[in-house]
Formats: structure tokens, C-alpha cells, sequence
């Protein structure tokens, strides 16, 4: 058996002081590359998009549904810096206020019930009025009215997306449009009414995601899922696969437009006179067992 | 006191080092071995091989999304790259990690000679290797390694979507490894429930220990899942069966078994460091821990906790109950924040000094409590709409897990690493080591948050150079680049190491609380020549400074037969008081 | 034994509580199902050890007022050294890879194992450990 350990003591206490000099000169040169690199990140985007900042990153919101979500996001981000901060503080203000100064033992305190108790119950409190603004912004955010004015069924499909206009033009039942791997599609939507989507996949999973409209749902082979949004705001905006889908998962994006609805049912007819009329939907993988259904791609 | 020696049969007696040893009878102790410190060496170093090769997939990643458009890789193998360092990361590296300390430390800080089954334990390691091995050999097959993310899911991963042998070796070669990990989960449980020392309750285990316990125990829960999951995902690939099917519900049946296994998977790689940064944080502060009941308490709430929450991986899938899992993962919030200000308990009033493991300690609070608020972010469904599957998850997933892993293995490594090989690693180098990790790990990640909000989704080869993603990837590449070079530091720690001084004593912390600074560094073929009267959770503190144990009482405003609340501290007082007299004499 | 059964008891009480809200809010079959498989898994042990613990005396590293010496005696056999997890391992990898590659080989490991399985379960039967 070895000796204890109270050799130890004095010789770790001898290598301290020897480094205690070093720090002070580390620590500078954290916070020096932390101003750099800080610096370095503001400059890079805040000419542009200060605006952005003050949505904590968030793109500019594009729909009726965004509001719900920007409100969330900024009073979950200021509950939870207090938070942190409060923590970041302790700990630092712990590290800094009980270095070691000499060798004398320091209370050995064990516990503090009363402390223990208050820290174990007031987190309840804090995520309590979390849960309850999610939910509250969640039902916001999905809700679904009777009747919305267009429905357009997405498919998503290795690797491309098709959007299904269903609407009567030219009497004709239904448009759709899709793209290719080096053309990405393109979403049409009228601003100021309302937009039923549903989302369809012939053979995996992927996301339909549009950054700007805070939105994303998994388009899933074998069910459909629906979303309704409005959008408020003309443009153009980046639409992407958010679900890993295979070799080209990064080039399945698609661009949306939000145009006036004069604009909109232009853009239809151009579809229909352009022959595409009818449903696009892809392959039967999705509702047959075991895959001999006919091949994708069937546009 | 009894001799532990004693305690245990002749044959294993017959392990006596050879004196003199040729390479043949080096490898053949290696491979032959049954000695729970070995086969710990042998997870450490096998884990750490596996970081490495995916730290290096991590690097090429980054190198490929420092610009917009492809460079490096072409997306087939830009899949395949981050599917395995996916993969490795979290089951090669991260999970044999946690066996690998375990099974160094666990044994010595309840007083056992070895774990329960030494064969078997030798067995899950190679397991874990063998099965490690036939998951990335999968990169020599001509189609490659396995591309459909480390999550699976299907059907991307059936044999139509992801034709090639790459798939098939993944499958079975995680499934080979996920039964060593379940093997060494109930050794673990075994060992501690049945191998104690005399006077080693339950309570007065150490906090790792507590943590080994109730990861085991996620591990019997959920490794079993992962099992029969990737089984049956082979049994569609390879023998036609149509488990997960889309007409069947199979994608969704997929998310749900492969997230009930992965969300406990998450806090088994979590819970072990926790027990690490725990074990530090009184030895460098001088102080025992503090509310040591509301650990183990917190620890036992998380455990059980992540079986309840997986479904919040699946959020935007429209297809899960959102108020139900929100409401669960909001709850993990509480035992994690009684263990952040357990912690900062234990530092409070203190005498903290920084050596290396302390450190790294402080540097996994600060990570890894950015995670955990980012955790709260993303527990919202609402919010998740936005941020699921984006950077910012990438980004949150690394403040986590490579704050807690990572940070608290270096911790570890330096704490223990005089136990393990008698010699102490440099402390200079381990210091200019953490700052590189700390400044690249936070240069790496932290803008990451930012690109996942403004709509980089994850797993993507490219961006479109008009996105505005291009700075911020390329200050996170700059980042990654410098987590590279800190690894320069610590592989000339450990060469250099070899030649250092033997530490020659039990405890070269000096402040070392539990059983392992009981006995040498490192420690004897089974453990103890000798071991001390346990009557608290720091038996070793309490044979090295019965004064300042005693102290205990007073400071803590405690009478001195009840100090800690379930009594659990009877006889110590009488135990410290003769350990005083007896130090006084030598 | 009880903090030992505790634990797991614990872990039971809170899936039996868990179980059926996540139903009766989610009437998700899988979900469900792992869950209460998960309730038996943890049932199982805290049964085993709780009634184990009720038919035997306190153990040494149950009690608290314990000396070292009170453990003294054969603890358990611990083999010095074994080559057959080696050996296992090595006929498990090869099955696996029989599953990928072809069912000869397979069939091959499975041969094998049963050897090496044998050669583990046996290997302190026979030789200088013979009975």
C-alpha cells in the first residue's frame, strides 16, 4: 500500500503558486480572440440585416402564423438568458471569488436544505409559463380553418418538389408544375388568402420547409400531412428539404412566390396552357406493398 | 481490516506479472485479459481511436462547407461522411467511452476486486471492437459506407432507397456492438449491487458510480429496442420482409423504436460525464459534495425522465403528441438544473485551484449549460417548426453532447490519469490543450445557431452562395480547424508522459474523496492490498483528513448523528475520531 | 438489497404512471407497447431483488456500521485470464458478417460457436480445473 495523501497537498500546492503567474496573460488573450471573433460576426451581417438581429436571427416572418412564433422565440430567449446569465454569473463569480488564496481547509458545508428546495421548485415555475405559451402559439401556429380559399397538394419526391395546384382552370381540374435537379421548382402563392397544403411522398421522408413562413413538416410516404398559412407579404422567399432524402438532398430546394392573385391565376393558366393539368403525385410506393409499384417519376 | 487478497480465490492469484516480457507475452495479456483496469485501458484507447477517425470525417465535413457549391467531396460521399461520424461519434466513441470509465473506476470505488462477470466484460469489448471494425469497413465496399444518416430512418434505409452492402455492414455491425454495450450494462448493475465493499450502501457511493447505475440501467431499456429495430430493418433489407413499409406505417414505426433507444442513448453518454465533472468539482474545490442526496435523487429523475420525452425528436413529423412530449422534456429542465446548482454548491465557499481537470470542469459548466437552454428552446414544438432539423439543432446537439462527453472525458483523462498509469500528464500542456478545444469548440458551434435559424437546414453538401451562409460557415470551419490542432497538445502529453515521475502515492490530488485514492496508482490486480472503514461517501477523504471531515458537523449547521438526511453517515464520527488518533501516531 | 430494489422500483412506479396518460393521450400503439415492456423489464428486477432481499440476512455492504473484515472470505471466482471472449467475439463477427455476405458463412460461424461457446462454458471443467 502507498502512502496517503498528504504529501500530495504540499507538493500540488508548491506547482500553483509557480503557475498562478501564467493566467492572468491566458486569460486576456481569451477575452482578446472572444472581441475578435464577436467583432468579427457583427460586422459580417449588421450592415445588412440589423433588423434581423432584433428577431434573433429569425428571418423576416411572411404569414399570418409567424407572429405567434416570433413572440415565442424572443420571450423564450429572454427567459432563458436570465437564466443563464444568472448561472454563467454564479459560476464565474465562483471561480474568480473563491480561488485559492491559502492552504486552510474551507467551510465544509454539505448541504442547505431550505437552497435545495427553493432551486428544485422554482424551475417549475419557469417552464410552466413556457409550456403554456407553447402550447397557446403552437394551436396558433397549426390551426386549420373550414374553408381555405386554395389547397395545393406538395409532393416531395427524389429530389424534387411538384406542386399540385387543385383549382378549375380553363376548365380544367387541377395544374401542377415541378422542377429538376438544376431548375428548382417553383411555389406560386397568393398574398392575403388563405392556403391549405397537403403533403404527399411517393417514396421517403422529406421536409417541406420555408424558412421565411417559420414553418416546417415532414412530408411522409404513406400519410399526408396538412398545414394552412396565409401569406402577408409579396416576394420571393428560399423554400428547402429539411429531412435527409438521399444523394441530393441539398438540391432539393424549391423558391416560393407570394404574388398579388391576379398574378396568381395568370400564373395558373400559363400552367394549364402549358399542359399541365391534372395530378402529379409520383410513384405508388408509398401505398403498396412491396414496392412494384410503377416507377417514380411519372410526371 | 481484511485483506482483500484474501477475499478472493487462488486462481486469481495466478495473474502474478512476469517479470521479464517479449512482445508474444505482451499481446497475449492484452488479449487474454480479464482484468477490469485493462480492459478499461483497452475501451479508452479503442474509443479514442474511433473519435479520431470521426473528428477527421468532422474536419472534412467542414472543409466542404466552407465554400458554397462542392470542393472537397462529392454529396454521395459527403453522406456517407456524416453518417458515420454521426454513427462513430455516438456509438463507437461516446458509449464505449462511458464503459471504458466505468470500468476503470466503478470496481475501485465500491471496494471490489473486479466486476462481477470478468470474462463477459472482455467479451463486450470485443464485441464493441469487432462490431466497430464491420461498421466502417463498409467505406472498402465498392458502394461505400452507409449514407441514410445516423438516425436510419426509413424507408431511405431499405434496400430500394439504399441499395449496397455499406447499409447491411452498418446495421449488423451496430447491432454486434450495441450487445457488447448491453452485456457491459449488466455487468455494471451486477457489479454494483452485488460486489461492494462492507460498509459501501447504497448512499454512500460515489456520485459516478450512482450515475454507471442508472445508465446501466437506460442501457437494459433502450440497447434492446436499437437491437431488435436494426434486426428487422436487416430482415427487410435482406430477407424481403416489409417491417417498415410505407404502406405499413414503417416510417413512423421506425422514429418512434429508434427514438425511444435514442433519447436514452442521449442521456447514457450524458449521465457518466455528469458523474466525472461530479467526482472533480469537490476534489479541486476542498469542499464534499454538496447536496449529495439531491444528485443522486436528480440523476434517478433524469434517468427516468428520458425514457418519456423520444417523441420530441419527432415534432415536426405532424404525426406525435406534442403538449404530452413538450410538456416531459420541459421537465428534464428540473433535475438538470439541481445538478447545475449542486455543482456550483460544491464550488461555492470553496478553495477551487485549477489544475487541468478543473478546468476542463468549469469549461463543460459553461458549454454545457448553453445546450441545455438551447434544450428548453427546443423542447417548444412551435419553435421546432423552425429550428427542427436545421443548424441550429447541429449546433445545440454539440453544445451537449461534445460539452459533456468530450469536455468531461479530458477532465477525466487528467483526474484519473495518474490513477490509471501512475503518472501524472503535463498540466502546462493540458491548459494550453483546453483553451485551444474551448476557443475552437465555441468558434465552431456557436455561429451555427444563428445559420440553423436563417434556414440552413442539416446534413446539406452545399448552400447557395446568395444565402448570406457563407461567412458564418467559413468562421465555423476556422473553428473546427483549431478543435483539430488541439489535439496536437495532448498526443505530446501523453508521449511525453511515459517518462514522467511515478506519482508513488495513493492520492496525488491530495484532496481525493472516494475509495480509488485509497489505494496505489496504479492500483494492484485486484484493487486493494488494504482496504479502509467506510462509513461515507468519501472513505479515502475520511482516512486522509478525519480533521477536516469532522468539520462537516459544525459547518454544515448539522448535529453530529444525523448529518446526512437518511442518517446515512452512522459510525463515521467514531471512524474519523480514530483515524485522527491514528494519524497522529504515525 | 432494499435501495437496490428501490431503484428499480422507483423506475416501475414512474412508467406505470406514465404508461397510460401516454395512451389515453396519444393512442400511439408503439410508443405504448415499448413502454410497457419497459414497465416489466424494470418490474422484473425490483421483484427479483426485493424478494431476495427479504430472504436473506443484510449483507456486509448493507449494512452501515460494516468492517472490511465481515466481507472476509471467498468473495467469488475470478478467472485470471481466458481466451475464449476472444474466440467468441470472433465467431459472433463471423456470423454477423454470414447475415451480409451469404448464409455459408453463416452457417460456418454458427459451427464455430457452438465450439468456442462450449470452450467458454466449459473452460473451468476440464483441464486442472477437472472435477
Amino acid at each position: 500500500m502507498g502512502s496517503n495523501g498528504t504529501p500530495g497537498v504540499v507538493r500540488a500546492a508548491g506547482l500553483k503558486r509557480a503557475r498562478a503567474a501564467v493566467r492572468p496573460a491566458k486569460r486576456r488573450l481569451l477575452v482578446a480572440t472572444s472581441v475578435a471573433v464577436g467583432t468579427l460576426v457583427l460586422t459580417g451581417c449588421s450592415s445588412e440585416t440589423t433588423e434581423q438581429w432584433k428577431r434573433l436571427g429569425l428571418p423576416e416572418g411572411a404569414t399570418d402564423r409567424t407572429e405567434a412564433m416570433r413572440s415565442l422565440w424572443i420571450g423564450a430567449w429572454i427567459a432563458a438568458l436570465i437564466i443563464g446569465v444568472l448561472t454563467w454569473g454564479l459560476i464565474l463569480y465562483a471561480s474568480i471569488r473563491y480561488r485559492r488564496r491559502n492552504e486552510d481547509a474551507p467551510r465544509q458545508t454539505r448541504y442547505n436544505l431550505p437552497l435545495e428546495v427553493l432551486y428544485t421548485l422554482a424551475p417549475f415555475a419557469v417552464i410552466g409559463v413556457l409550456f403554456f405559451y407553447t402550447v397557446e402559439n403552437g394551436n396558433k401556429i397549426t390551426h386549420m380553418s373550414d374553408n381555405p380559399s386554395h389547397t395545393i397538394n406538395v409532393v416531395g419526391q427524389q429530389w424534387q418538389w411538384t406542386f399540385n395546384y387543385k383549382e378549375t382552370v380553363d376548365g380544367k381540374e387541377g395544374v401542377w408544375e415541378t422542377g429538376t435537379l438544376d431548375k428548382p421548382a417553383e411555389l406560386w402563392l397568393p398574398v392575403n388568402e388563405s392556403v391549405h397544403f397537403d403533403l404527399t411522398s411517393p417514396d421517403v421522408i422529406h421536409s417541406f420547409w420555408v424558412p421565411s413562413f417559420y414553418f416546417k413538416l415532414d412530408v411522409i410516404p404513406g400519410r399526408t400531412n396538412k398545414l394552412e398559412l396565409t401569406p402577408t407579404k409579396t416576394g420571393t422567399f428560399a423554400g428547402k428539404c429539411a429531412e435527409l432524402c438521399g444523394l441530393y438532398h441539398s438540391r432539393m430546394v424549391f423558391t416560393v412566390k407570394v404574388v398579388t392573385a391576379d398574378e396568381y391565376q395568370a400564373h395558373l393558366r400559363e400552367l394549364a396552357a402549358k399542359g399541365q393539368t391534372g395530378a402529379a403525385t409520383g410513384g405508388q410506393d408509398a401505398t403498396t406493398i412491396p414496392g412494384h409499384g410503377k416507377q417514380e417519376g411519372e410526371k | 481490516m481484511a485483506d482483500v487478497a484474501e477475499r478472493i480465490s487462488a486462481g486469481a492469484r495466478v495473474t502474478a506479472l512476469p517479470r521479464r516480457r517479449s512482445l508474444g507475452s505482451v499481446v497475449r495479456k492484452w488479449v487474454t485479459t480479464t482484468d477490469h483496469k485493462l480492459i478499461g485501458h483497452l475501451y479508452l484507447m479503442t474509443s479514442f481511436g474511433f473519435f479520431l477517425i470521426a473528428g477527421v470525417m468532422a474536419l472534412l465535413i467542414r472543409a466542404e462547407l466552407a465554400e458554397p457549391g462542392l470542393q472537397v467531396v462529392n454529396e454521395e460521399v459527403y453522406n456517407q461522411l456524416f453518417t458515420m461520424h454521426g454513427t462513430i461519434m455516438l456509438l463507437l466513441f461516446a458509449t464505449p467511452l462511458f464503459v471504458g470509465f466505468a470500468n476503470e473506476i466503478v470496481p475501485i470505488q465500491i471496494g471490489a476486486p473486479d466486476v462481477a462477470f470478468p470474462r463477459l466484460n472482455m467479451f463486450s469489448f470485443w464485441l464493441f471492437l469487432f462490431g466497430g471494425l464491420i461498421t466502417i469497413s463498409a467505406f472498402l465496399t465498392p458502394g461505400g459506407a452507409a449514407d441514410f444518416g445516423w438516425t436510419g430512418y426509413a424507408p431511405l434505409s431499405n434496400e430500394v432507397r439504399s441499395p449496397g452492402v455499406g447499409g447491411d455492414l452498418w446495421i449488423m455491425g451496430l447491432w454486434m456492438a450495441g450487445l457488447g454495450t448491453i452485456l457491459g450494462a449488466v455487468n455494471f448493475v451486477t457489479t454494483i449491487i452485488t460486489l461492494r465493499a462492507p460498509g459501501m450502501t447504497m448512499f454512500r457511493m460515489p456520485i459516478f458510480t450512482w450515475n454507471v447505475l442508472v445508465t446501466s440501467i437506460l442501457v437494459l431499456i433502450a440497447f434492446p429496442i436499437l437491437a431488435a429495430t436494426l434486426l428487422m430493418l436487416e430482415a427487410d433489407r435482406a430477407l424481403g420482409a416489409h417491417v417498415f413499409d410505407a404502406a405499413n406505417g414503417g416510417p413512423l414505426l421506425w422514429q418512434h423504436l429508434f427514438w425511444f433507444f435514442g433519447h436514452p442513448e442521449v442521456y447514457i453518454i450524458a449521465l457518466p460525464f455528469f458523474g466525472i465533472i461530479t467526482e472533480i468539482l469537490p476534489v479541486f474545490s476542498r469542499k464534499p459534495i454538496f447536496g449529495y442526496v439531491g444528485l443522486v435523487a436528480a440523476t434517478l429523475s433524469i434517468g427516468a425522465l428520458s425514457i418519456a420525452v423520444w417523441a420530441h425528436h419527432m415534432f415536426v413529423t405532424g404525426a406525435v403528441n406534442l403538449p404530452f412530449f413538450s410538456f416531459m422534456t420541459f421537465l428534464i429542465a428540473v433535475p438538470t438544473g439541481v445538478k447545475f446548482f449542486n455543482w456550483i454548491g460544491t464550488m461555492w465557499g470553496g478553495s477551487i485551484s485549477f489544475d487541468t481537470p478543473m478546468l476542463w470542469s468549469v469549461g463543460f459548466l459553461v458549454t454545457f449549460l448553453f445546450g441545455g437552454l438551447t434544450g428548453v428552446i427546443l423542447a417548444s414544438p412551435a419553435l421546432d417548426y423552425q429550428l427542427s432539423d436545421s443548424y441550429f439543432v447541429v449546433a445545440h446537439f454539440h453544445y451537449v453532447v461534445f460539452g459533456t462527453v468530450v469536455f468531461a472525458m479530458f477532465a477525466g483523462f487528467y483526474y484519473w490519469w495518474p490513477k490509471m498509469t501512475g503518472r501524472m500528464l503535463d498540466e502546462k500542456l493540458g491548459k494550453l490543450h483546453f483553451w485551444l478545444l474551448f476557443i475552437g469548440f465555441h468558434t465552431t458551434f456557436l455561429v451555427q445557431h444563428w445559420l440553423g435559424v436563417e434556414g440552413l437546414p442539416r446534413r446539406y453538401a452545399t448552400y447557395g452562395a446568395n444565402e448570406g451562409f457563407t461567412t458564418m460557415n467559413q468562421i465555423s470551419t476556422v473553428g473546427a480547424m483549431l478543435l483539430g490542432i488541439s489535439m496536437l497538445p495532448f498526443f505530446y502529453n501523453l508521449y511525453k508522459s511515459r517518462r514522467a515521475p511515478l506519482v508513488g502515492v495513493d492520492d496525488p490530488w491530495g484532496w481525493g474523496r472516494s475509495l480509488e485514492w485509497a489505494t496505489s496508482s496504479p492500483p494492484p490486480r485486484h484493487n486493494f492490498e488494504k482496504l479502509p472503514r467506510i462509513r461515507s461517501e468519501s472513505p479515502a477523504f475520511d482516512l486522509h483528513h478525519p480533521a477536516v471531515a469532522m468539520a462537516e458537523y459544525p459547518d454544515s449547521g448539522a448535529p453530529r448523528d444525523n448529518l446526512l438526511d437518511a442518517g446515512e453517515d452512522q459510525g463515521r464520527v467514531e471512524n474519523l475520531e480514530r483515524n485522527a488518533g491514528t494519524e497522529s501516531s504515525t | 438489497m432494499k435501495a437496490e430494489a428501490w431503484v428499480f422500483g422507483l423506475l416501475t412506479l414512474f412508467v406505470l404512471i406514465v404508461t397510460p396518460i401516454y395512451w389515453l393521450m396519444s393512442k400511439d400503439p408503439t410508443g405504448t407497447t415499448a413502454l410497457v415492456m419497459t414497465f416489466f423489464l424494470s418490474l422484473l428486477v425490483a421483484y427479483y431483488l426485493a424478494i431476495t432481499g427479504r430472504r436473506m440476512d443484510a449483507r456486509p455492504e448493507d449494512r452501515k456500521e460494516a468492517e472490511i473484515m465481515d466481507g472476509a472470505g471467498e468473495l467469488g471466482f475470478f478467472p485470471p485470464y481466458s481466451w475464449w471472449p476472444l474466440y467468441c467475439a470472433l465467431t459472433l463477427s463471423v456470423i454477423v458478417l454470414g447475415l451480409v455476405f451469404g448464409w455459408w458463412l453463416f452457417i460456418i460461424g454458427t459451427g464455430l460457436g457452438i465450439v468456442t461457446l462450449s470452450g467458454w462454458v466449459f473452460e473451468y471443467y476440464r483441464g486442472d480445473h477437472a472435477h
